[in-house]
């Protein structure tokens, strides 16, 4: 009876991760005498917790899709930084006189091209993923450096740019901008063609194929979305810190793979949901800053965070023995 | 057939992609080499650009400059190719001590001059050392804090360390000095935190601290990218007010301290050598057969509002 309400509920899963971690977090957290709630559960620490995980909380969302479809792509974080330094380099300079949209534009097109090219080679090249992302990684972090000569570029210092990038980095607008990307991919992912066809691809692209699925063009798509909002992440980093750092994003691909796997996510394929990337995701960033409220060495919170992981994925194998 | 032309283009497309990007650099008397170890850090773009405007005093001596991106192998390869290439003079900035001692001796060995920037190696191998002191940097900090505190009146001052990346050198000596000053200060609390000379990750973890301490007076970073990330966040707290910022580093141009320092965002930054100007003038001397004393240390310098527009002039490369 439990059993099958539990598979059933399959779905829920995910979720005994982030009630694991929220309880934690609960529990440790500091509390200020004279106040009603403990200073985790204060508004304006939850603001900055969503705040915190949605620059790769986004990355992961085109990493779930990605992951579903069978594949991995490793350069979101290098087209993050790319996204970062173009828009800073864009709004700064060339579009002195434009509107800020020439910069966004100019940076999404970039993340979106650098998406689909790699789509356009992993499927009808047949290359592997990893190694063609890989590649886009490398050469994408090589080009974001290159265009800016190594340098960082300061925005929304002075009169002009200060209104866009203080509007576009503020709470109240990075983390609704997450919240749409991924309400954007579980509707993709769950209510269209595209979204099935994906886990069709992932569990076995011979079948999907031989179904008279066309698998070229729904691999295209997938690193065209996830190049595309990795320049949303992009733009939103750059207006975060007010600098367009072509340094930004280092190894975010694998914090964004991490959130996915955590939120059950398998890396072989076909299986994965949204929601699981969303707890994955806050699980992360629950515990980071429990840790910093805690003050936690820095050295410490490494090794605490990787038997998390590794935790977070053997409770969600438990769950699934039980249930099957 | 087919296969055969699509190889041959793709090779030729390969080979005019390496040609284009080692075009060869026109004849002077003397050839300068700066072995790099990362230009992707701001002071290191900084020392950079400055040799590259310093060059151009001197027309008989042309610079070559290579940027290992902090990996040893790469670095050691270079300084090969650059004995290789019978340069007159070596500018290396170690990327660490240890593995780029013994291609710099070779360098020496082959009768190329060596100057040693900023970072020491493991023996003196080289002809002169420029470099500065990230202790003397970390105690004037520390003195500032504590003057601050002491002028101010404050009682159990309450101050943000925000840490560099744990392990590294300046980390510890930028550490080590401030303390011997902020630690004797009466009921001092310190709040340390890492955030690895990050930006960004300064925000994140000053955000945290925002939230665990409802009084802060003080933020000392390590570096200025980590002080604009403590005061963005505070700043997005409102409470940017209720503490000063202190930064390390006093690069110029427009995402540099100073400018942060000019607009108030900072209280002041300690002006850290970048040891371009002095380290080529030397391989300047160098190579015409002068002598140079084997060892310049820099002094540090504290930037405030006062000072800060004539800082911004010297140390900004249009």
């Amino acid at each position: 009876m439990i059993k099958q309400r539990l598979s059933q509920y399959g779905w829920l899963r995910p979720l005994a991760t982030l009630v694991f971690v929220v309880i934690l977090a609960t529990a440790f957290s500091p509390w200020r005498a004279g106040e009603t709630y403990p200073v985790f559960w204060q508004k304006a620490n939850l603001a900055n917790v969503l705040r915190q995980i949605s620059d790769i909380g986004i990355l992961a969302m085109g990493m779930t899709l990605v992951i579903i479809s069978g594949g991995i792509d490793l350069s979101v974080g290098s087209l993050l930084a790319l996204s970062c330094t173009v828009f800073a380099y864009i709004f700064t300079t060339v579009a002195a006189a434009h509107s800020p949209y020439s910069g966004v534009l100019a940076a999404l097109a970039m993340t979106a091209g650098f998406g689909l090219v790699s789509g356009v080679v992993i499927s009808k090249l047949r290359m592997q993923p990893f190694i063609v992302t890989l590649a886009a990684m490398i050469g994408a972090r090589g080009l974001s450096k290159w265009l800016v000569s190594n340098q960082t570029i300061a925005v929304g210092y002075d009169a002009r740019t200060a209104a866009v990038v203080n509007f576009i980095g503020q709470k109240a607008f990075v983390v609704p901008a997450f919240l749409v990307v991924t309400v954007v991919a579980f509707i993709l992912l769950n209510n269209t063609r595209f979204g099935r066809y994906l886990y069709a691809v992932g569990g076995s692209e011979d079948c999907a194929r031989l179904s008279g699925i066309n698998v070229t063009w729904v691999k295209v798509r997938v690193y065209l979305f996830s190049g595309f909002i990795a320049g949303i992440a992009g733009v939103l980093y750059c207006c975060e810190t007010h600098q367009g750092d072509p340094k930004a994003g280092m190894s975010y691909e694998l914090d964004a793979i991490a959130a996915a796997v955590i939120g059950g996510t398998s890396l072989a394929g076909g299986k994965g949901s949204i929601l699981g990337t969303v707890v994955g995701a806050l699980a992360l960033g629950i515990l980071s800053n429990i840790l910093g409220l805690k003050n936690v060495d820095e050295n410490v919170q490494w090794m605490l965070k990787a038997v998390i992981i590794l935790a977070a994925v053997w409770l969600q194998l438990l769950g699934k023995k039980k249930t099957a | 057939m087919q296969r055969f032309a699509k190889c041959a283009c793709t090779m030729a497309v390969v080979t005019l992609t390496v040609l284009a990007g080692c075009a060869p650099p026109a004849a002077k008397k003397f050839v300068i080499a700066f072995s790099q170890c990362n230009s992707a850090e701001p002071y290191r773009t900084a020392q950079n650009n400055i040799m590259r405007r310093e060059i151009t005093k001197y027309a008989d001596c042309q610079l070559l400059i290579q940027d290992a991106q902090q990996d040893n192998a790469r670095q050691i390869a270079q300084i090969e190719n650059f004995i290789t290439q019978k340069i007159d003079v070596l500018i290396v900035a170690p990327n660490e001590a240890a593995p780029i001692t013994a291609p710099v001796k070779r360098a020496k060995d082959a009768e190329i001059k060596v100057v040693c920037l900023e970072r020491n190696l493991v023996e003196p191998v080289y002809d002169v050392f420029v470099g500065a002191d990230n202790v003397k940097i970390g105690e004037m900090a520390g003195q500032f804090v504590a003057n601050y505190v002491a002028t101010k009146g404050i009682a159990d001052p309450i101050i943000v360390e925000m840490k560099g990346l744990l392990g590294t050198k300046p980390q510890e000596e930028r550490h080590d000095g401030a303390r011997k000053f902020i630690d004797p200060i009466p009921n001092v609390k310190v709040i340390e935190e890492v955030a690895g000379w990050i930006q960004n990750e300064a925000l994140k973890r000053m955000e945290t601290i925002l939230q665990a301490n409802p009084r802060i007076d003080v933020v000392y970073a390590h570096n200025d990218p980590m002080a604009i990330g403590c005061y963005w966040a505070a700043k997005n707290a409102n409470r940017d007010k209720e503490m000063i910022f202190v930064g390390v580093d006093g690069l110029g141009g427009p995402d540099g301290g100073i400018k942060h320092v000019m607009d108030g965002r900072l209280a002041c930054t300690f002006y850290y050598p970048t040891c371009a100007a002095e380290g080529l003038e030397a391989a300047v001397k160098l190579a015409h057969g002068e002598t140079v004393p084997q060892t310049m240390i820099l002094d540090p310098a504290l930037i405030t509002p006062e000072n800060a527009a004539q800082w911004y002039k010297k140390a900004t490369v249009e």
